[in-house]
C-alpha cells in the first residue's frame, strides 16, 4: 500500500495520514464512488470540491466509517480501517462534522461538548459524577468559548441559530483533539460574519492537524486549503494547489456547467 | 443558570415535602388507603418510572417493563417456597431469594436489551411487546417455573410482616429510584444516553458504543422494575401469568402516559390516578345508575386518558409544570425590573460620589 503514495506524495514526503485507495461505493445500481484515490499528509489542509452528487460526502462517510465501501481500502495513520465501525475511528484520531449539523438538540451546549470529551476520554459509561467530570466540564466550557459560544453554554443545542450549531459541531470535533478533522460544508448557511469566524477558527487549529474540507464556498475553501481536489461523478478530476485548480479549464467546465444545470 | 438553580430548589423542596407527607400518611390515613391504594400506587409508579426513564433519556418506549416486574415476582416465588405443587421450590432464605430474583431479572433484561438494542422507534415498541407476550407464554406453559395458575402462598420476609412495612418499602424504593434516575441524567452515562436518543449516528462518530449503551440502560430499567415486582409479589402473596399479560402491560404504559412520559414524578401521579379510579369509582353515588358498572371501568379510564391526552400531551405532570412555569413567568419580569432599578440607583449613587 505504501508504494502507492509515490503517485501523490504527502507533504515533506511523510507517509500519508489518510490513505484512500481505489474506493468504490455502489448504492444499488448507482456508483457513487468509482475507484477514488486520496492522500492527505499530516498537517495538510485539503479542500474537496465538486458539484452536488460528485460523491464528496460519500467519500467522507467512507473515511469516517459511516459507510463500508464496496471496494478499495482506507487507512488512517497506517492502520487499515476499511471495515472498522465508525465508533472505533475516533481512537485513530478522526473527528468529523456533518453536512446538516448534527448536535444533541435536547442537551445544552456545554453537555454537547462534554459528551464529545467524555467519548474521547472513554468516560462515557461512568454512572456517577466524579472530580474528573468537573475537570471535563471546565474543559468543555473552555472549548465552547473557543468557538465563540461562551455566552450560550447553558442554551439547549436545539435552540441555537444555524450558524451557532455549526460552531458547536466544530467545537465538538475540536474537543477530541483530532489528528484528522473532516468538515462537511462548514460554511453553508453561514452569514458573511460567521464565515469570517469560521476561517479564523480553522486557521487557528494546531498545525499538525490534517483537515479535510468539503466546501462550496470557494473563498473559504481557497483561503484554508494547501491543496484542492476536484471531484465529479465519483471520480477525481484534478488535484493541485488552489492556484493551479482555479485556472484549470476542466474545473470551470465541470463545476460551473453543473452549477448552471442545478440552478 | 439562574432559572436552572431555582428550578432545582423548587424540585428539592417539593420532593422533601412529598416525602414527609407520604412518610407521615399512615398516622392519619386509613389502613385501607395506605395498604391498598398507596402501596399499589408506589409499586406501579416504580415500574412506570422505568418506562419514563427509558423513554425520556433513551428515546426507547418499552413495553417489556411489566415483564421484568413479573419475572422478579415469579423468581422470588420459585426461590423462596420450600414446598408447593408448582415452581422450582428452591427453599432459599427470603433475602437470598430476593438476590436470586433480582439477578435473574437483571440478566434477562440484559439479554433482551442487547437483542433490541439495534432497533428504534416503533420497532422497539413492537419488539418489547413481543417480549411481553413471549414472557406471558413462558410462564403460562412452562409448569416447572409457574404454569397457568401461577405460584401461590408466597410469604414475604419476616422483617416485612406488618402490612405498613410494605408501604414504607415501596416508598423508600420509589424515592431512591426517583432521585437516582434524576441524578443519573447528569452523569456521563445519563448524558450519553440522551445523546443516543438525540442522534445515535453522531454518538457513534464520537466513539460511543450505541447498542451497548442502550442495552445497559434497558438492564437498569429491568432491574428497577424488578424491585417493584418484588413488592408486588409480597403484597399479593401470589403471582400468575395473567397478571403480566398484554392487558396489564398496556396498563403500565397508560399509567406512564397519564402521568406524563417525560416526567419522573408523572409515573407515580399516573399510578395514583389509575389505582384511585379503579378503587373508588364504584363508590361514587349514582355511578351504577348511569351505566358505569365494574365491567365498564376500563371504558371510563379510556375516556379519562383521552381527556388528559387532549388537554395535555405531557400528561398530568405536564399540566402541573405548565402551571408552575406560568406562575414563575408572572413573577420574573417584576423581579428583573426591580433588579434593574436597583442597579440604576446604584449607578446614580456612584456618579454622585
Amino acid at each position: 500500500m505504501t508504494d502507492d503514495h509515490s503517485t501523490d506524495p504527502g507533504r515533506n514526503g511523510a507517509a500519508p495520514v489518510v490513505l484512500v485507495r481505489s474506493v468504490q461505493v455502489a448504492f444499488g445500481g448507482l456508483l457513487a464512488l468509482r475507484g477514488i484515490d486520496l492522500d492527505a499528509a499530516q498537517g495538510e489542509r485539503l479542500a474537496i470540491l465538486g458539484p452536488n452528487g460528485a460523491g464528496k460526502t460519500t467519500l467522507f462517510n467512507v473515511i469516517a466509517g459511516d459507510i463500508t465501501p464496496t471496494g478499495g481500502s482506507v487507512a488512517i495513520k497506517g492502520v487499515d480501517c476499511t471495515r472498522l465501525p465508525s465508533r472505533r475511528r475516533p481512537r485513530l484520531g478522526v473527528a468529523r462534522t456533518y453536512q446538516k449539523a448534527r448536535t444533541f438538540e435536547g442537551l445544552t451546549v456545554a453537555d454537547n461538548i462534554y459528551l464529545a470529551l467524555a467519548g474521547h476520554r472513554r468516560r462515557h459509561r461512568v454512572p456517577w459524577r466524579t472530580a474528573a467530570d468537573r475537570a471535563l466540564r471546565a474543559e468543555a466550557e473552555g472549548v465552547a468559548e473557543s468557538v465563540w459560544l461562551g455566552d450560550h453554554i447553558e442554551t439547549d443545542a436545539g435552540e441555537l441559530a444555524h450558524g451557532q450549531k455549526r460552531q458547536l459541531e466544530l467545537g465538538m470535533a475540536i474537543a477530541t483533539e483530532p489528528d484528522v478533522l473532516m468538515l462537511d460544508e462548514p460554511a453553508s448557511g453561514l452569514s458573511r460574519g460567521e464565515r469570517e469566524h469560521l476561517v479564523d477558527l480553522l486557521e487557528a487549529l494546531p498545525e499538525k492537524v490534517t483537515v479535510l474540507l468539503i466546501e462550496h464556498d470557494m473563498e473559504v475553501a481557497f483561503r484554508i486549503a494547501d491543496r484542492v481536489v476536484v471531484m465529479a461523478d465519483g471520480e477525481t478530476v484534478t488535484a493541485g494547489t488552489p492556484e493551479a485548480v482555479r485556472s484549470d479549464p476542466r474545473v470551470h467546465e465541470i463545476y460551473l456547467g453543473s452549477e448552471a444545470e442545478t440552478s | 443558570m439562574r432559572t436552572g438553580s431555582s428550578m432545582l430548589n423548587w424540585r428539592a423542596a417539593s420532593l422533601a415535602l412529598a416525602v414527609v407527607v407520604l412518610a407521615a400518611l399512615p398516622t392519619v390515613a386509613s389502613a385501607f388507603f395506605i395498604n391498598f391504594v398507596m402501596t399499589q400506587t408506589l409499586m406501579m409508579g416504580l415500574a412506570a418510572a422505568t418506562i419514563v426513564f427509558l423513554a425520556k433519556y433513551g428515546g426507547m418506549v418499552s413495553l417489556a417493563q411489566f415483564l421484568f416486574f413479573g419475572v422478579a415476582g415469579f423468581m422470588y416465588g420459585n426461590a423462596a417456597l420450600e414446598v408447593g405443587s408448582r415452581g422450582l421450590n428452591l427453599g432459599l432464605p427470603p433475602w437470598t431469594a430476593v438476590g436470586f430474583a433480582l439477578i435473574v431479572t437483571t440478566v434477562a433484561a440484559f439479554l433482551l436489551g442487547a437483542l433490541a438494542s439495534r432497533t428504534t422507534g416503533l420497532y422497539y415498541l413492537m419488539l418489547t411487546m413481543v417480549y411481553a407476550v413471549i414472557g406471558y407464554f413462558v410462564f403460562a406453559q412452562v409448569t416447572e417455573i409457574s404454569g397457568p395458575s401461577g405460584i401461590t402462598s408466597i410469604e414475604r420476609p419476616d422483617e416485612l410482616a406488618a402490612p405498613v412495612s410494605l408501604y414504607y418499602t415501596a416508598l423508600a424504593l420509589s424515592v431512591l429510584a426517583y432521585i437516582g434516575f434524576r441524578a443519573l441524567g447528569r452523569t456521563a452515562f445519563g448524558l450519553a444516553l440522551q445523546g443516543v436518543r438525540d442522534d445515535p449516528v453522531r454518538m457513534a462518530s464520537l466513539g460511543f458504543n450505541v447498542p451497548l449503551h442502550r442495552t445497559l440502560a434497558f438492564t437498569l430499567g429491568g432491574f428497577v422494575a424488578g424491585l417493584g415486582g418484588l413488592v408486588n409479589v409480597w403484597w399479593n402473596g401470589q403471582i400468575d401469568p395473567a397478571s403480566i399479560g398484554i392487558g396489564p402491560t398496556l396498563v403500565l404504559l397508560i399509567i406512564a402516559v397519564i402521568g406524563g412520559v417525560s416526567y419522573f414524578e408523572g409515573a407515580w401521579l399516573g399510578a395514583f390516578v389509575y389505582v384511585a379510579m379503579f378503587t373508588y369509582l364504584r363508590d361514587l353515588p349514582l355511578v351504577d345508575r348511569i351505566g358505569i358498572t365494574e365491567a365498564r371501568f376500563n371504558t371510563v379510564i379510556g375516556v379519562v386518558v383521552l381527556l388528559i391526552m387532549v388537554l395535555s400531551p405531557q400528561g398530568l405532570a405536564g399540566i402541573a409544570d405548565r402551571f408552575r412555569r406560568r406562575l414563575s413567568d408572572r413573577r420574573r419580569p417584576v423581579a428583573e425590573t426591580s433588579d434593574r432599578s436597583e442597579g440604576a440607583s446604584h449607578r446614580a449613587q456612584s456618579i454622585d460620589k
